[in-house]
């Protein structure tokens, strides 16, 4: 594999990113908290997923010439980046579906409960992760091992303080400010639905991304992954980042958008 | 039997069992630690049913073997490409296999059992509506805790949602066995995830059958809320059985398109693919799209059921006209998944039995993918009466109406493709025939269901159950038995009996006539669709009458198909040339297809459907390379 730039000027490109997409969300949490513009925050929210999907993604890659040899590594990568890209396309019609609901079912407002300083830190807590794995990839398709690990385990540990601080942090001050009566019994209105829904998806996401970057920190451990041969490490990873892409739509949705009721 | 249980399906099912008992246990026993009721009606209670439900999916994947390759690869095991088939004759059959032409069989067995449950069922309560009056399924009935009514509702549902599934299988098996032949790949893209794809239905289908046992439903296949919230608690494992259902459905349709898009023949550019594998394409966007929309709305209403979350409560702030949104996205699309392969087959075969060129072939391309993509956005014509926004009624009319120009355009060009042809009448060339004919009567009761103002009088009448069936016989039905009389010699290097073949479709096609016709004229007339009776005053009871007896007569020819399809595996005329004088490149190889496929690879050089073109080829076999390098 030739490489067009060389490690540091990719891993400098990542830090790049990582201002940018901080810098938005800090902009579009100032947006939201003094004149409420939907369209600049759904302005905001594509550029966000358009740096992701562009440079964290690497969505380019679909484009590869990946030679005629159907039996080569290299072709059959390429096979499996459509396989997991048109995967990806179809979840993300489950989480425009829910979108979908909750519009419908709250329009312009939002739940009251929700502290919006604590949307912005568990924010903050997913992109930091994104930041960590693509740092982890870069450093593997450069071969190295170590260095991969190192922050896949970091990127690993933010996801899992992210997902634990949306089930027992957030899912029980919501609870305790009366978004639903009680456990079994929630939903004073479909406020509550709608919030459990939406985050309880994505957390489900995000737990099937931990239990894979689980998978290939065990395999990269044990030596399988190499700078040519690693489709594992960039499926996890493109998956990691999928996760957080949802968030980017789904955060401004539930903590930004509307009045809050 | 021996054999039979150390089967993958065998073991599957004994840990479904297992799995369900055990998954059910489980929140059983923290109920009771809460302090929870622990027993109901149907001795779990809901919460557990659900969680035993979904366990035993997830027992009968790791039992049945579905996933042993996955959880090696991510314990760092490497497995072979392509694994050594163990086992030979049925044997192969039951067992999980990563070739896709077996796997296609698998795909196609299940549907026609499938069919068959789903016809069953139908029979049953056509022969209640034989006469007015209830005669079998009265009050005083007690089946699986339903009354006589209770059950008619329960069969009358799972008689559509399985008939539903059944025919996503079939059309899998189809698309599954075909597509790679037609484009010279050596398998699918992802062989594993097409084994997945097809165990998964099966306890899918089980779950379904499950339904019926845990106090049925009585919602019809749609589920809509606020009904499908108060129904017992089979209505759950309908919930999850279409669910897990889709899953095969959505994971079968990625595997498809990236076949295609990767694993083509060489010189075989967009518009030299085999019409078939065109509707392939469109049929599995839609599929892997689309299919996500009716797992989320059952998904909400599941979880409406067991966390009393309101989404669709209106005296909680919900919304139960959302549900038919979101279903709807799904479910007027799932009927181009359903008949686009099938006017594929259409396609594919007429040329072959006529000996012209296809007609128009860019034209037939391109309507498979426009009728795919404006199926997108035509969803709400299904809800006229629903009490949805006024406003969006007049556009969703137009756009339903626009379906029918990329649908024109496939008549014109059939049409065409007969216009002064050396035509011959096999068996499959009559069902492509009677696919044509039927569809075209689905196709012109079509737009008057689209206009609001006739919608308005024939919503839920049986009009719209007459232009349904029409709709599904002629663009799956016909189409999907002409694929398999048309494929089963390559499949098997025998044919099917020819007599009997035409006696199937002599005998169920005017009996198909009936049903419709008879279906229409008394939906016209304003009998209600979904009732178990009626009001002998209205008349409709020699109607009725022969509606059943042409459901039972479609039954018997069925089970001529079945009988005709197991006894020539064995006892049909040889034939392993090629049968049908075909330019398709399978045939041009004998039958059966070795494992691999074909030996040399091809090359496309021409048009593939230049039927009595001098001179004119479409594949070419390349020479194998002379040395052993590589």
């Amino acid at each position: 594999m030739s490489h067009t730039q060389d490690k540091s000027s990719a891993l400098g490109q990542g830090v790049m990113i990582f201002v940018y997409l901080a810098v938005l969300t800090v902009l579009e949490f100032f947006v939201a908290v003094t004149f409420n513009a939907i369209s600049i925050l759904l302005v905001v929210a594509v550029i966000k997923a358009a740096l992701v999907m562009y440079y964290y993604m690497h969505v380019y890659k679909l484009n590869n010439d990946d030679g005629t040899d159907e039996h080569s590594y290299q072709f059959k990568t390429g096979t499996n980046r459509i396989g997991l890209w048109l995967f990806l396309l179809s979840d993300a019609f489950v989480f425009a579906g829910l979108m979908t609901m909750r519009i419908n079912l709250l329009g312009l407002t939002r739940p009251h409960q929700l502290d919006q300083n604590l949307g912005l830190a568990v924010t903050a807590v997913l992109l930091v992760s994104s930041f960590f794995m693509n740092r982890g990839e870069t450093a593997m398709s450069y071969g190295d091992v170590k260095s991969f690990m190192n922050n896949t385990l970091i990127t690993g540990i933010l996801g899992l303080g992210f997902f634990l601080g949306v089930v027992f942090v957030e899912w029980r001050l919501a609870a305790h400010e009366g978004l639903i009566a009680s456990f079994g019994n929630p939903a004073v209105g479909p406020l509550g639905g709608v919030f459990y829904m939406m985050t309880g998806m994505h957390a489900f996401h995000v737990l099937t991304g931990l239990i894979f970057l689980g998978i290939v920190w065990n395999n990269a451990r044990k030596g399988l992954y190499t700078a040519e041969k690693h489709w594992g490490v960039e499926a996890a990873t493109v998956y990691w980042h999928f996760v957080d892409l949802v968030w980017i739509f789904f955060y401004p949705a539930l903590y930004l958008i509307g009045k809050a009721v | 039997m021996k054999k039979f249980l150390a089967t993958a399906l065998a073991r599957g099912l004994l840990w479904q069992f297992a799995g369900t008992l055990l998954g059910a246990g489980l929140v059983t026993g923290i109920r009771a630690l809460m302090g929870l009721s622990v027993n109901d009606v149907f001795f779990f209670t809901e919460p557990a049913w659900v969680m035993g439900g979904f366990s035993g999916v997830i027992a009968f994947l790791l039992g049945s073997g579905a996933v042993s390759d996955w959880v090696k690869w991510a314990r760092g095991m490497d497995t072979p490409e392509h694994h050594e088939e163990p086992y030979s004759g049925w044997e192969k059959y039951f067992h999980v296999s990563l070739d896709h032409k077996v796997i296609g069989v698998q795909y196609t067995v299940v549907a026609l059992a499938l069919i068959s449950i789903g016809g069953l069922f139908a029979l049953i309560f056509r022969t209640e509506l034989a006469a007015s009056g209830l005669q079998f399924l009265t009050q005083d009935l007690n089946l699986f805790g339903q009354n006589g009514l209770q059950l008619y509702n329960t069969l009358m549902s799972l008689h559509g949602m399985i008939m539903i599934v059944s025919i996503l299988l079939g059309i899998a098996g189809i698309i599954n066995y075909v597509v790679p032949l037609l484009i010279g790949a050596q398998d699918m893209a992802f062989p594993r995830l097409n084994a997945f794809s097809f165990w998964i239905a099966v306890p899918a289908a089980v779950l379904l059958l499950m339904s019926l046992f845990l106090g049925g439903f009585d919602t019809g296949w749609t589920g809509y809320p606020p009904l499908s919230v108060r129904a017992p608690v089979g209505m759950q494992m309908f919930f999850l059985g279409v669910f897990v259902a889709g899953w095969s459905s959505i994971l079968g349709a990625l595997n498809v398109i990236a076949t295609v898009l990767r694993m083509r023949a060489k010189g075989m550019n967009a518009m030299r693919m085999p019409i078939f594998v065109w509707a392939a394409i469109a049929t599995s966007i839609i599929a892997l799209t689309a299919t996500q929309f009716i797992g989320l709305s059952f998904q909400l209403v599941m979880f409406q059921r067991l966390f009393g979350m309101g989404f669709f409560d209106p005296a909680k702030g919900g919304n139960p006209v959302l549900f038919q949104h979101l279903f709807w996205f799904y479910s007027h699309p799932a009927v181009y998944v359903f008949v686009l392969p099938g006017l594929g087959v259409i396609s594919e075969l007429l040329p072959v039995f006529a000996r012209k060129p296809l007609f128009g072939y860019r034209w037939i391309a391109m309507s498979s993918l426009g009728i795919a993509l404006v199926g997108f956005v035509v969803w709400a014509h299904h809800m006229f009466t629903s009490g949805m926004n006024e406003y969006l009624r007049l556009p969703f009319m137009y756009s339903t109406l626009l379906v029918a120009i990329p649908t024109g355009v496939k008549f014109f060009s059939w049409v065409a493709t007969l216009w002064k042809g050396k035509i011959t009448f096999p068996t499959p060339m009559l069902f492509v025939l009677g696919a044509i004919v039927v569809f075209l009567l689905g196709g012109l009761t079509g737009p008057p269901n689209a206009t609001v103002s006739v919608d308005l009088h024939l919503h839920d009448t049986y009009f719209i159950v007459g232009h349904f069936h029409d709709t599904i016989f002629g663009g799956f039905v016909f189409p999907f038995f002409a694929a398999l009389y048309y494929w089963f010699p390559k499949a098997t290097g025998r044919r099917m009996n020819e007599t009997l073949g035409k006696l199937h479709f002599w005998l169920m096609t005017p009996s198909f006539f009936v049903l419709t016709f008879g279906m229409m004229r008394i939906g016209l007339l304003g009998m209600r669709r979904r009732i178990a009776d009626y009001d002998a005053a209205l008349g409709f009871d020699a109607t009725h009458l022969a509606l059943t007896i042409a459901g039972y007569l479609i039954g018997l020819s069925v089970l001529i198909f079945i009988y005709n399809f197991f006894a020539s595996v064995k006892n049909g005329e040889k034939a392993d040339g090629n049968v049908w004088n075909s330019r398709s490149p399978e045939w041009q190889v004998p039958s059966p297809m070795p494992a691999h496929n074909y030996e040399q690879p091809f090359e496309v050089v021409g048009e593939p459907y230049d039927y009595g073109l001098e001179g004119s080829q479409y594949v070419k076999f390349i020479a194998p390379a002379k040395s052993g390098h590589k």
